[in-house]
């Protein structure tokens, strides 16, 4: 960027320019500050000095959040605001303003703002919000796709049926008799929308279906490579967990189906070994070493350390469903005790403010991550 | 790469490698184990060629990333070899002056050598470091020469050699005299002779046979077949070659816990690497000799790592184990005679079978020869993996080695062969490493882990942490294990929560003594010896924690609390920020006091105390008393 479009504060000459954020207000410090602000922590920036200039750079930047100050010369914050959906609905607009009163607050609420930030603000209180709104742009889009799918030509109900049957037909050939085959279909079904509900996540029915289905299908990849042996069962049930990262229900089902096993026979070995979990996991697993190594040079504070700066106990998943808890017997680093792993990088004895902020970077990088 | 079909072909092969290495006159190894990983000696490798190509000194340093070199506590660590300077805690910053001065100018960088903690003297070379001096390092050696994905560098340091010897000018009865007459017992802990359990499964009836390798190291506290399977895989698989062609087996499987990725990684590449150049497969050697090798991956179960249960595992059933009337040497994975043997064991056959049984008799003791490895752990000064001839004293690895206590605190107990084993006090420390020995004295060899603890340690506390451990790992099949330490883990409790009760002792006792002689398999067996062990040596302790309500080492939690001592605390309120159990009352220019009821004890207060006020301590308490 040369100085004199630093100054502008907009490229106007460039090609189409992307930005996860965009800060606009009259005052060049305050878009200086929150610019490097957010940069530091990997999204990218850019900023407008005024509304006009700013809807221009919001058409060509797309945009999660935009930050726009209420009180600017040219045209208003709160104009700029009711604009910002003509353009891209799912952009979320935060407000930043020196007039920290309720009514204000309020005001830009009821216009679509999101957030509401009061002048002066640390960087915390900006990143927090961004992060939230980035969320919600990123599910609006998620939305938008979902509702253009949807105003795809629909499927006829008549066509459907004709599938239907087709499917229903090739169940005989395969000599699955008509009542189990609806029986399985309708227990597929169930789980799946047992498992969006477990997940805590917004899924529609038939996503959810379809999710099964492809998790099936790579379920059905693992058992192939081994050949369907029955005594690559631990093998088979490890390269799941590894990548599903937990073992659902059903899927356990359709591994017993296809290695011909007994379901109570799986269950057995999923409870017996340590490596299974039956419930969802965290993106990632925090593991606290409780090895005698690192249980004598203080483990269990460790352990309680983590626990309350999580709010979770050993097993649980915090509500965000960012970190897993675990304890492990032993992770064979006995030299760097007391140690913990976050899934595959050590940490040997972090204090309290190093461990908030390996947390707090393992949040980040998952937003930055989830922004690609 | 065409396979090695010859003897012939396989020295041709070496000698063009060594002569390539030779080209390079300076060689830097970093260690890449999981403990200098995790210090950070991931990216060295790539800042030392880049800082090398800019002297264009790539053609005469060789870089090399290698196993563990065993001084963990002290990682990242960097040798620079043929002048052997070991540089400790090398960061990314120092790679640019090491390679100015020391690669360039032959200079030694104070700041990175080892400094003696009580002579303050200086030591450069790797050989003179107390740490690495008193070891007779022979399975650990190529770790510090090897990089474990490359099989040309294991090749080179006279690799597959040994394969050669056995496959070609032995038959396999002499391999089985030569490892019965060398005196090799299992380092996986009980210390059966090998010699006679390979005996045993060459002479069981069958045609198909299995060779095992128990990389499933359960014991918390342990890590040296992790170091072994990482470091140098190759050594462990010939091996295990070697043990099938003496044996008579045609498949061998590798048991290794998932929980060691870096090991499954690596042996999984040395596996390929042999088949590639067919140490593997058909024909090994262009001998009639034909065996191939599997990985089954354990899914963490510590019962698991008993010879019945490890083959019902890789059969794919629940790691239970079975009554043994009849040793799965003779009846085991899949009914068939099956010699199972811990890693470390078999990295000592290729040592034997090229060096003779004489070598490896030298060594050691009467009943116990050759070296052992251990990991020295817990709260001593040098942690990390150390490899002793068998009837060093466990005084010596402690204080020669290990270097003492750190802090300058006492010494109290030594933790041998992990939750099997027991604690021994001070005045056993003069006993000798060896299997006899230990067990005479109530503890075991164990697969060597060496837990140090010092006066801060609570000794009800670690017997309640190991019942603890074997209560969860207990399969469940026989009842004296599976209710036994259960109703030992509710004594144990109650004791190092305050309240225990007289007679305790007594119960716990009672209970051991029926663990030993009516449970199924060695993890119930065994399962008493820390509490037999503590009891026997330290049984003060326990007093003091049933009749006084009171933890000497300050350990359990509802023993003790912290204070402020409020003359001592200045108000800055650091104490108040770190809390994170909000526990903590203070405000500015007022002395902080602490909310017990709040309070979970973590310590971070005493961490967060500015050293120089020292303000809050620890203080012993007596619980409340709770009607049960």
């Amino acid at each position: 960027m040369n100085p004199e479009q630093k100054k502008e504060g907009i490229l106007k000459d460039q090609k189409p320019y992307l930005a996860d954020v965009i800060v606009i207000d009259d005052e060049e410090s305050m878009c200086e500050g929150c610019k490097q602000t957010l940069e530091a922590v990997g999204y990218r920036a850019a900023f407008a000095r005024n509304g006009e200039d700013g809807l221009k750079l919001i058409e060509t930047a797309h945009p999660y959040v935009v930050l726009v100050d209420l009180k600017m010369p040219g045209i208003p914050g709160t104009e700029v605001i009711s604009r910002i959906p003509k353009i891209d609905a799912t952009v979320v607009p935060i407000i930043i303003t020196g007039y920290g009163t309720i009514d204000s607050a309020v005001e830009s609420m009821k216009i679509g703002a999101f957030d509401f930030i009061t002048k002066p603000f640390g960087p915390d209180k900006l990143l927090e919000s961004v992060r939230r709104g980035i969320k919600l742009s990123e599910l609006r889009k998620e939305q938008q796709i979902g509702d253009e799918r949807e105003k795809a030509p629909k499927l006829d109900k008549h066509e459907v049926l004709l599938r239907g049957l087709t499917v229903l037909s090739e169940s005989y050939s395969v000599d699955l008799p008509r009542q189990n085959f609806l029986d399985e279909l309708k227990y597929l079904e169930t789980e799946a929308k047992y498992h969006a509900q477990m997940l805590g996540q917004v899924k529609k029915e038939e996503k959810a279906i379809l999710d099964v289905v492809q998790e099936l299908r790579i379920v059905d990849e693992i058992v192939d490579r081994h050949n369907f042996q029955k005594n690559m069962l631990i093998q088979i049930l490890l390269e799941i967990q590894a990548t599903l990262r937990w073992l659902p229900r059903y899927v356990l089902k359709w591994v017993a189906a296809r290695l011909d096993i007994p379901l109570a026979d799986i269950m057995t070995i999923t409870n017996f070994y340590e490596a299974f979990s039956l419930e969802p996991q965290g993106r990632h697993t925090i593991q606290v070493c409780l090895g005698t190594a690192c249980h004598v040079r203080g483990a269990p504070e460790l352990l309680t350390k983590v626990s309350a700066v999580l709010g979770i106990k050993p097993g649980q998943t915090d509500t965000t469903q960012t970190f897993t808890l675990n304890t492990v017997h032993c992770l064979g680093c006995c030299a760097l005790a007391p140690v913990l792993k976050i899934d595959e990088t050590y940490y040997s004895d972090p204090s309290l403010d190093e461990m908030k902020e390996i947390f707090k970077s393992y949040a980040t990088q998952e937003e930055l991550s989830w922004q690609k | 790469m065409a396979k090695i079909m010859s003897p012939l072909e396989l020295s041709t092969l070496r000698k063009e490698l060594i002569q390539k290495s030779r080209s390079k006159a300076i060689s830097i190894t970093i260690c890449s184990g999981t403990g200098c990983i995790a210090c950070g000696s991931k990216d060295l490798a790539l800042a030392f060629t880049k800082e090398l190509e800019k002297y264009n000194l790539l053609g005469r340093v060789a870089v090399r990333e290698t196993g563990c070199h065993g001084f963990c506590e002290r990682g990242p660590v960097v040798v620079i070899a043929p002048s052997n300077i070991c540089y400790l805690k090398v960061g990314e910053p120092d790679i640019a002056e090491i390679v100015a001065k020391t690669i360039l100018e032959n200079q030694i960088i104070e700041r990175l050598v080892y400094e003696d903690p009580n002579t303050h003297q200086r030591l450069a070379n790797l050989n003179d470091i107390p740490f690495y001096k008193h070891q007779k390092r022979v399975l650990l050696e190529q770790n510090v020469l090897v990089n474990p994905t490359s099989i040309s560098d294991y090749i080179a340091v006279d690799g597959y050699s040994a394969l050669v010897k056995a496959l070609l000018y032995s038959k396999p009865d002499d391999i089985v005299k030569t490892i019965k007459d060398a005196h090799l017992r299992g380092r996986g802990g009980g210390g059966f002779p090998t010699g006679a359990k390979w005996e045993t499964t060459r002479n069981a009836p069958g045609d198909v046979k299995y060779v095992i390798v128990n990389a499933d190291e359960g014991d918390p506290g342990a890590y040296m077949d992790r170091s072994l399977m990482e470091g140098n895989p190759h050594g462990v698989l010939e091996g295990l070659i070697i043990g099938g062609y003496a044996i008579g087996a045609q498949e061998g499987y590798i048991y290794i816990r998932q929980e060691y990725p870096l090991a499954l990684k690596n042996t999984e590449k040395a596996i390929q690497q042999a088949r590639d150049y067919g140490f593997l497969g058909k024909n090994i050697l262009g001998t009639d000799f034909s065996f191939d090798v599997i990985i089954h991956r354990g899914a963490g179960a510590f019962v698991s790592g008993e010879s019945s249960a490890l083959m019902n595992a890789i059969e794919g059933h629940v790691g239970e184990p079975r009554p043994k009337y009849i040793h799965t040497s003779v009846k085991g994975l899949w009914e068939r005679p099956s010699c199972l043997n811990n890693v470390e064991t078999w990295a000592n056959v290729p040592h034997i079978v090229n060096k003779g049984v004489e070598w490896f008799r030298s060594m050691g003791t009467a009943h116990s020869k050759g070296t052992k490895i251990f990991s020295l752990v817990g709260k001593v000064n040098n942690t990390g993996l150390v490899e002793v001839p068998m009837g060093i004293s466990l005084k010596k690895i402690i204080y020669d080695i290990g270097g003492g206590i750190p802090k300058a605190k006492k010494f109290k107990a030594v933790q041998t062969g992990g939750p099997s084993g027991g604690v021994l006090p001070e005045k056993l420390l003069n006993l000798p490493v060896d299997f006899d020995a230990l067990t005479e004295a109530g503890s075991m060899m164990g697969s060597g882990g060496l837990i140090v603890m010092d006066e801060d340690t609570c000794i009800v506390d670690t017997a309640r942490y190991y019942i603890n451990f074997l209560a969860h790992e207990s399969c469940g099949k026989c009842l004296p294990c599976r209710e036994g330490l259960r109703q030992m883990l509710k004594i144990l409790t109650n004791i190092t929560e305050g309240n225990g009760n007289e007679g305790d002792i007594e119960l716990l006792e009672e209970l051991c003594e029926l663990l030993t002689k009516t449970s199924l398999c060695a993890l119930g067996q065994s399962a008493a010896n820390p509490v037999t062990s503590a009891l026997k040596y330290f049984r003060a302790e326990f007093e003091a924690h049933i009749q006084d309500k009171r933890c000497p080492a300050g350990v359990c939690k509802n023993l003790f609390c912290y204070e402020v001592d409020t003359k001592k605390c200045k108000a800055c309120g650091a104490c108040f920020k770190t809390c994170p159990a909000d526990a903590i009352k203070w405000e500015k220019k007022q002395v902080a006091e602490i909310i017990q009821e709040k309070c979970i004890k973590c310590g971070a207060c005493i961490a967060a105390c500015p050293a120089k006020f020292n303000a809050i301590k620890k203080i012993h308490v007596k619980p409340v008393l709770q009607e049960c």
